[in-house]
Parts: structure tokens; sequence; C-alpha cells
């Protein structure tokens, strides 16, 4: 008797969005223990003394599809994000949370149909992934893939390379690299052999959770999208993921974040929380929206 | 009733080949099958039927050269053994066509039609001097052309009680009866058994009860005589290897092919390596081949397995035109553990070709299977053939398979044939096969991370092949595959 078991496997992944917001008073609250990062962070938007926050990423009525099936995931998405605010973006399953995040670091699977992305006064959609990348923008993956045979500390040197030929700076040999990223590992709780072990693969949950978050901290944001890094932590692991993100960004970075829960945001503090819902974000508040959320569900808010 | 101890072709062809063509008579059914030299001498009609000229003309060849170089002492009957065997099952053999279910996708019609040479040995003095193949730390062993060059081998620093070296000086007689009771104990393909016919001598590597040997025995086979692309004739040479570990012993072998300056000389390595493994006792063999894309190299591997014994295989093969690796893996205990890792890279035209065959007769065996296989150009082509047999009394096994392909040009060929048959009900079998471009999710991982689209290829493809370079054992190894690997696929990759 003869047995075959072939083995295939397909994925796929969609979410949602956001809205638009003025208003550039932006809020950075962080407890201010940046010991690391570039400069060390005021811990109050009044220290910025008036000035109104530069205009970093601009979102208008933005409608994208999956772009095998074409089907609509965002039906007209608004969003302004100044520099130093911290968005947050919330809402159902299936709402388009995800693919909003992932439309924005341009992901081959889907296809945008209408409106603009404009980020840092240029248009994003006509960007590679990679140039978006290393113009500044970083997303953590929800479920980042495991890559086989390539190691961790080589793929942080290539992307590190990456953005230093982009910024007319010389690249760093691989001993170099070890002594910039090395004390970076502290900053994520994470042992050295990590860097040694290919990206990714037969890491637990928690561990890539904090391998996206050490790539952040090796490579530097302005804009960096968090989509649900909470997810699958537990607590101990959150407060240390929420406790890197502080540490590594500074007042001048932008966070957008996707969530379910209200936890990451007691860490994260938020300027404005987004509810998205169908492909649009069809409400704007400040953390009580999320507040209430927490207590009553979706419907509350509809 | 004619009896011989040491049958010749020649002596048959004499009978057979074409001058001398007598109808068979009808064989009478009672007659035993003809397994042994006598019967054959007796039957011998039948046999005109079965042989294939070309065979015989072939087997010819270097049985002249085997003798015509031989001292007058008669050779160790392990190695008279062998020859004879292999003589035998040769009359019987015919070249193997594409309608043969092992050779369905290898066409070996470019040994078929090029003239084999036999390589003498007193060619091999003339190079004894060269230092063609670097310097190893390791117990070592070089053969060039299929012979033992002392003058370029060193092994000392094993263990006592540890044999390594040719047959034709072993004179532990307690080793010899050992070696005797395994020498071709098992039966491969006409290459198998020409390389039996054709082999200089037996490289044993014999390794007591309870001895572990701490460094890797590094064998190093080089091509040295080649001919040039359009002269159609192959100069051949035919190492054998028999490997044999006793009872808890352990050692790693590192078997390397390599061959010469330029890369189209053209040559055929015949190769053959034995392995037997006692109970409780472990083997790591690491095997590179990286010769000339002119050359063919075919080469068998038997491992038979004792109860808890341990193999490992971790292959890399990148060189030849036609390039083929038979693995026989044969259980005859339970509770053992087999571990094939491979990974085969056409960047030519060119042909890699894997045929595995893991028979498990024995309860509670493990094995994990990996091959990986690499067509970076149009012409090249990659054939894959593993099959598992987990028969009756192979109850609680726990077997896996896995097979990838990267094709990285229009038209670049895979045959993969991943079989599993299984007969035991009591088991735990894995199998899958996948051929592809590289991974979407994966490229755009590294270009949300600032990479460009072709580095992100680029990684993916070394790291495709680094998860079997990995496997290697010995650092040096893994380094030296990992530049020869970067070194072929830079300039192939667009």
């Amino acid at each position: 008797m003869a047995l075959f078991t072939p083995t295939f496997s397909l994925k796929s992944l969609t979410s949602t969005t956001s809205q638009r917001r003025r208003f550039g008073h932006s809020n950075w609250s962080f407890t201010a223990r940046a010991t690391v990062a570039v400069d060390a962070p005021s811990s109050s938007a009044s220290d910025r003394g008036g000035a109104a926050p530069k205009l970093l990423l601009e979102v208008k009525d933005l409608s994208a599809v999956i772009a095998d099936s074409k089907q609509p995931i965002l039906k007209g998405v608004n969003l302004t994000v100044h520099e130093g605010e911290v968005h947050t973006v919330m809402g159902k399953n299936g709402s388009g949370k995800s693919t909003f995040a992932k439309v924005l670091v341009g992901h081959p699977d889907y296809e945008i149909t209408g409106g603009s992305i404009t980020y840092k006064g240029q248009d994003l959609v006509q960007m590679e992934p990679e140039e978006r990348a290393t113009a500044g923008l970083f997303m953590s993956f929800q479920s980042p893939v495991a890559i086989p045979g390539v190691s961790n500390i080589d793929f942080l040197n290539m992307a590190y390379n990456a953005r230093r030929r982009k910024l007319g700076l010389p690249e760093l040999g691989p001993i170099e690299f070890y002594g910039y990223v090395a004390p970076k590992l502290e900053l994520v709780n994470m042992k050295i052999d990590l860097l040694n072990r290919n990206v990714n693969e037969g890491f637990s949950g928690g561990e890539r959770k904090r391998n996206e978050i050490l790539q952040l901290a090796v490579l530097g944001a302005d804009l960096a999208i968090l989509d649900e890094i909470d997810s699958g932590l537990d607590v101990d692991a959150l407060r240390d993921v929420a406790k890197a993100v502080n540490r590594i960004l500074t007042p001048k970075n932008s966070i957008l974040m996707i969530t379910h829960y209200l936890r990451l945001l007691e860490f994260i503090k938020p300027t404005y929380i987004h509810i998205m819902e169908n492909g649009r974000i069809v409400k704007t508040g400040d953390i009580s929206l999320a507040e209430t959320l927490e207590r009553e569900g979706y419907k509350a808010i509809a | 009733m004619a009896t011989t101890n040491s049958m010749s072709i020649s002596t048959l062809n004499s009978y057979y080949l074409p001058k001398s063509r007598t109808p068979p008579p009808r064989r009478s059914a009672y007659k035993p099958p003809r397994t042994t030299t006598t019967t054959v001498f007796a039957q011998p009609p039948t046999l005109a039927i079965l042989s294939d000229p070309h065979v015989l003309r072939l087997a010819e060849t270097l049985e002249d050269s085997i003798a015509a170089s031989s001292s007058a002492a008669s050779p160790p009957l392990p190695l008279q053994k062998l020859r004879d065997i292999s003589s035998q099952s040769l009359l019987s053999t015919p070249w193997p066509s594409r309608k043969d279910e092992l050779f369905r996708f290898t066409d070996t019609s470019f040994i078929k039609n090029s003239e084999i040479q036999p390589i003498p040995p007193s060619e091999m003095q003339s190079i004894a001097s060269l230092s063609i193949l670097g310097d190893t730390v390791f117990p070592n062993l070089a053969i060039v052309d299929g012979y033992l060059v002392d003058s370029l081998s060193n092994s000392s620093g094993l263990p006592n009680g540890v044999f390594v070296g040719p047959l034709s000086r072993l004179n532990s007689e307690d080793i010899m009866k050992r070696v005797s009771k395994y020498v071709s104990s098992f039966q491969g393909d006409l290459f198998w058994s020409l390389n039996g016919v054709g082999a200089p001598d037996v490289i044993v590597v014999y390794v007591p009860e309870g001895c572990k040997v701490e460094n890797p025995l590094h064998l190093r086979l080089f091509s040295f005589n080649g001919s040039d692309k359009d002269s159609k004739t192959l100069p051949i040479s035919n190492p054998r290897v028999l490997v044999l570990v006793e009872k808890g012993g352990e050692i790693g072998i590192v078997e390397e092919y390599s061959g010469g300056e330029g890369n189209d000389k053209c040559y055929w390595t015949n190769s053959v390596m034995e392995i037997v493994i006692g109970d409780g006792a472990k083997v790591s063999h690491s095997y590179v081949q990286s010769q000339s894309l002119g050359a063919a190299h075919v080469k068998w591997t038997s491992v038979r397995q004792e109860s808890t014994s341990v193999y490992e295989l971790i292959e890399v093969s990148t060189g030849g035109k036609l390039s083929r690796h038979n693995v026989h893996v044969q259980q005859v205990g339970p509770d053992t553990v087999t571990e094939l890792s491979t990974f085969h890279l056409s960047i030519g035209d060119q042909l890699q070709d894997l045929h595995s065959k893991l028979v498990l007769d024995h309860p509670r065996g493990v094995s994990r299977q990996l091959h990986k296989c690499i067509v970076a150009h149009s012409l090249g082509q990659a054939v894959f053939d593993g099959n598992v047999q987990v028969n009756r009394d192979a109850q609680q096994t726990d077997a896996g398979q896995l097979t990838r392909s990267l094709l990285l040009e229009p038209r670049a060929t895979v045959n993969v044939k991943p079989n599993l048959q299984i007969i035991a009900d009591d088991v735990k079998c894995s199998h899958g096969a996948a051929i592809s471009d590289l991974e979407e999710n994966q490229l755009f991982y590294f270009q949300a991370r600032g990479i460009d689209l072709q580095s992100a290829r680029r990684a993916l493809i070394f790291s495709f092949a680094a998860e079997v370079v990995q496997c290697f054992p010995d650092a040096s190894v893994q380094k030296k595959v990992e530049s020869l690997i970067r070194k072929l696929l830079d300039p192939a990759l667009p």
C-alpha cells in the first residue's frame, strides 16, 4: 500500500483602518525612562514650545482590494499623523486594520484602487516596499514569517546596511555590527543566542514579537506601525515589549498601532483612538473611547 | 560440472559475443536458478539472451586493465569474491534505458556513447608529489583516480585497533574475516557491478567495538586524468570503500570528490561505498561532490544498520554533467535512527540525480529525510526518487520525508518521485513535496526591512541551500561548502 500526503500551505491575512484628525497637539506622555535610543525624549509635548508638529503621513480616501480576488477591504480611509503622535486603530476582526497597515508598507497581496497616501511629502504609493522602509516606515508583522537558513544577525545586518547606504553612511561589517546590535538585545530582554538562530525559525509567539521590536530598535523608524504586538503575549512579555517600544522611540517618532485591548494602551499612551469598521474609520476619540470599548464592546460605540 | 574460482568476462565473451550465437535450448523446469558460477557455465545460452554486448565489452576492458596492473600475487579473498560476484551479475545486466523505472528520468547515454578508458596505476606516481589536494589537519586518505596515494595520505592519529587502508595491506585475520562477510553483501545496479569489476582494491575503514574516533576521517577523492570535451572518451576510475563499525563504535567520514583545473574536463568517477553499522554504533557521513561540469559521477552508498545504530548522511552535490547518487539504507535491527539531508545544485547543462531507498524491517526505526535542489539553468535538470519501505514488522516506525525544489530559470526541470510503501499498520509517516520559486512572503519580509528584491532573492537562495549545509557536523567542511556554493551561484544568478 502506498500512502501519499503532499503538504501544501497557503496563507492570507486581511484586516482594517483609520480616519483623520488634525490638531497637532501631540501628547507624548511616556514615562521618560529612555536611556537608550537616539536623543533622550522630553516627557511632555509642552516642551516643544508651541510650534506645530510636522505632518508625517496623510491618507486620503484610501481604498484597496485583495490582489487575487479583487475583494474590497479598504473603502475610503482617512488618517493624518503628525510627528510625535501615537495613533491607535481598533476594530472588530475583519474590519480592515491589518490590511491598512500592510497597504501602508506596500504588501503585494493588496492593490490600491483609490485615494492617496503621502508620507513626508512624497507619494508613498509610488515607492517600492524597501524604499518605504529605508525612508523610516517600519511595520512589525502580526505573524512574522520564518526564514530558515538566514541567521537573525545576518538579516539585521543586511537591513541595517541598507538603511546606512540610503543615508550615505559606510556599511558595518559583521564584527562592528555585532557590537552595535548586542546591547539592543537587552532592550527586548532576549538572550544573545537569538542572534545566531535563523530568523523566526522555531521562535515562540512571544519571541517573534520581541524579535520584531528588536528589528525596530536596530533600524529605528519615523513611523512605527505596530500590528497587534500584544496578541499572544502574557502580561510580563507585554510589559517588556511595550517598555522596549517606549525606550526606542523619541518624541519625534510617531506610532500607528493596531490592537484589540486596552491593556497595551496603558503602556503606550495613545494620542488618538480610531475605530475601524468595514474598511473605514468611523469614529475618532481619545483614550476614553478605548475604555468604553473595553467595558461595553463595539455595540456601545456603533 | 565446470567450476572456476575467478570467472572472467573475457572467457564468457568468447562464448557469447557475436561469433558464437547458438540458439538457446529450453531450460528445464527443475534446474535450480542460476545463482552460482557453476550453473552459469552449465547454462550458457540462456545468458546469451540477457547479456548486453556493450556491457560485456566494457567489463572486459576493466578486467584487462586490472589484470595488467595487478602484481602476480593473487588478490585477497574478499576482493576476489567481489570481482566474481560482480562479473557474474554483469553477464545478465543490460545497460539501463529510459524504460527502466530507475532510469526513467536519467539519461545515461552520455556515458554509453563515450569510449571508456581505464586509468593505469603507473600514472599515479608521477603526480604523487603534487600538492593538488591542499592541506587538511584531519587523518585523511588521498585517492587519485581510484588509487590510494600514500604520499598524500596521513592516517596517523587514529585510535588503536582502527584500520584505515587498502584491503591488500590488511594483515589482521579477524578483520579480514569480518570484511569478507560484508564485501558485496548487497547487489546494486549495473554501475555497482562495474565498480566491483574495475576497483583496483577496496579501501577498508574498520572501527573496533566501542571505539569512538574523535576526528573525522577525510577521504579525498580526486580525478586527475581527464579528456577534452570533444574527445568522446572518458577515463574511468572505480574507487571502492568499505566502512565497518563494530558495536558501539563511532566515526565521522568526510567523503569529498573533486577534479583538477578547468571545469570542462571529462572523466567518469564510478564510486561505491558500503557502510556496515553495528549495534549502537554511529556513522556520520559527509559527502561533497564538486567534480568537473564535463564529468560523469555515479555513486553508490549502501548502508546496513543494526539495532539502535545511527546513520547520518549530509550531502552537497554541485558537479558533474551527469551525477547520480544511489543511497540504499537497509535496517537489520530495531530502534535505528537514519537522517538523510541532501542538497543538489544544477547551475549548467547538467543533471543531478538522487535515488534513495530506505528499507525498514524492524520496529521503532526513526528516519528523517530532507532533499533540496536548485536548478538555475534552462538546460539543468534535477531528479529525486525517494523510496521508503515500511514493512510488516516495522511497527511504530516514525518516518518523515520532505523534498523541496527551487526552479530559477524558465525550462529548468525537476522530476521528483517521493514514495512511501507502508505495510505495517502502527506507524507515523509524513511526506511532502514542493516545487516553487521563492516564497513571496519571505521576499516581502526582506523588503519591508529595506532590503532590495535582488539582494533578498540572493539571500533566500543561499538560505535554501544553507538548511542542508548547516547540517555538516564539521565547521571547516561547512565553510568550504558554503563558499563553493557562493562561487557557483553568484555568476549564475541574474
